[in-house]
């Protein structure tokens, strides 16, 4: 029964519990901005609510000019935002974003733009050519640098650099559920049922082309930022549950030794008396 | 004067939502007024003062970027960013004045460098007249 000593059982139990306690704190940090990132999600969201519903009513109503967003060239090279996270013991969080653009990316001419320092590494490996890697840290990017990347794009976009444009982000659904998704940016397709509400007069200031141009890019900064938000919330929320499922195995693995560790020394208590009254 | 509904939306939230008289917004092209009744419309925003009117009384703010778009009679403003005068940190806004000036000024600064100061100078430069108008 004593086959494994009380000290080492006891060693075991020690090393136990500091790791729980490390998960146990990573939870409670990851709880806390978890809390900070909804609020985010919850302020941007009407903003490309609107953002979003009048793009799509210019680009449905529209019949009267043509636009290189709107149209695309039919090419093959893809351009691949792929926005992951910092830092790992996130579960699956940044595995199943990566898995997601490498799938979609597969038979397509794709480059990519990542965001975060674990989306880089992984490309850096991969040997994908990169766009820029001024983004390591997916938690520093502002509003102000959603905007500069917007421009990039929108420029590389009309110089052909690029036929499509997507941005790979974790939707999050829930503080339990966080699904990966990837979104087309450009071209913006009208994907309306066909029927066109072609009666709508829109006045343009001062006219539809320039309009239609100045406002992409910042429908694609909008955007940009709305997925961002999404994405880090989802991260926390991956890594909160990640850290809450560790912290539940260490607190299994402790009771389980705890209990052969109580066992072993009562084994070695009834050996001792046992020896001591055979010894009488 | 006939009210008609506004949202003001930017990326930090919602920051007006209700029934207003008149709003008058900086477009690319120069300022626009919008009343009640305005035909569906779309503008990209300029950088400058927006004006709204709510029960009689002006409300300014500093408002850069984005757009305003007229739908149905409703009103949608949706800047880049968007605050109202007395939210303005008007230190602030004077510092990175003179911090934009200090780097035009200097003729070691490069292109990049001139075009970002150029562009926050001219941020501060709303803001500053914004804040001076409450």
């Amino acid at each position: 029964m004593a086959g494994v000593s009380t000290k080492d059982i006891k060693n075991r139990i020690r090393s136990m519990e500091s790791t729980k306690q490390i998960t146990k704190a990573m939870e409670m940090v990851a709880a806390s901005k978890l809390r900070h990132a909804q609020a985010q999600i919850q302020n941007s969201r009407p903003y490309f609510e609107i953002l979003y519903s009048t793009i799509t009513e210019i680009v449905e109503s529209n019949s009267d000019f043509s636009s290189p967003y709107l149209t695309g060239s039919g090419g093959q090279k893809a351009l691949y935002i792929v926005i992951a996270g910092d830092r790992g013991l996130a579960g699956g969080y940044n595995s199943n974003i990566l898995k997601k653009v490498c799938a979609e990316a597969q038979d397509k001419e794709a480059a990519v733009l990542p965001i975060g320092k674990k989306a880089i590494d992984f490309f850096r490996s991969r040997k994908m050519p990169m766009l820029t890697e001024n983004y390591p840290e997916a938690a520093d990017v502002s509003i102000g640098d959603c905007f500069s990347i917007a421009k990039l794009l929108s420029k590389a976009y009309r110089s052909g650099e690029y036929d499509e444009i997507h941005v790979a982000y974790t939707k999050f659904e829930s503080v339990l559920s966080q699904t990966p998704a990837v979104l087309q940016l450009l071209p913006l397709t009208p994907k309306g049922t066909g029927e066109q509400k072609g009666s709508v007069d829109i006045l343009y200031e001062p006219d539809a082309t320039s309009v239609f141009d100045a406002i992409v890019p910042e429908y694609l900064g909008g955007v940009l930022y709305g997925t961002l938000c999404e994405s880090r919330a989802s991260e926390h929320a991956a890594r909160r549950t990640a850290m809450d499922s560790a912290t539940k195995n260490a607190e299994d693995m402790i009771e389980d030794l705890s209990l052969k560790f109580n066992q072993a020394r009562q084994a070695a208590i009834t050996q001792e008396i046992t020896e001591i009254v055979a010894g009488s | 004067m006939t009210p008609f509904p506004l949202k003001i939306v930017s990326p930090d939230g919602m920051e007006f939502e209700g029934m207003v008289e008149e709003l008058i917004v900086r477009t690319t092209t120069g300022d626009i007024g919008i009343l009640a009744g305005h035909t569906t419309c779309v503008a990209p925003l300029g950088m400058g003062r927006a004006t709204v009117v709510v029960d009689g009384k002006k409300r300014y703010a500093a408002c850069i970027g984005g757009m305003v778009s007229v739908v149905n009679g409703h009103v949608n403003l949706v800047p880049t960013t968007f605050e109202w005068a007395e939210e303005i940190d008007a230190e602030r806004a004077e510092a990175s004045y003179q911090r934009a000036q200090a780097v035009l000024d200097s003729k070691s600064a490069s292109d990049t460098d001139i075009r970002l100061a150029e562009a926050r100078l001219r941020r501060a430069l709303v803001r500053r007249s914004v804040a001076s108008t409450k």
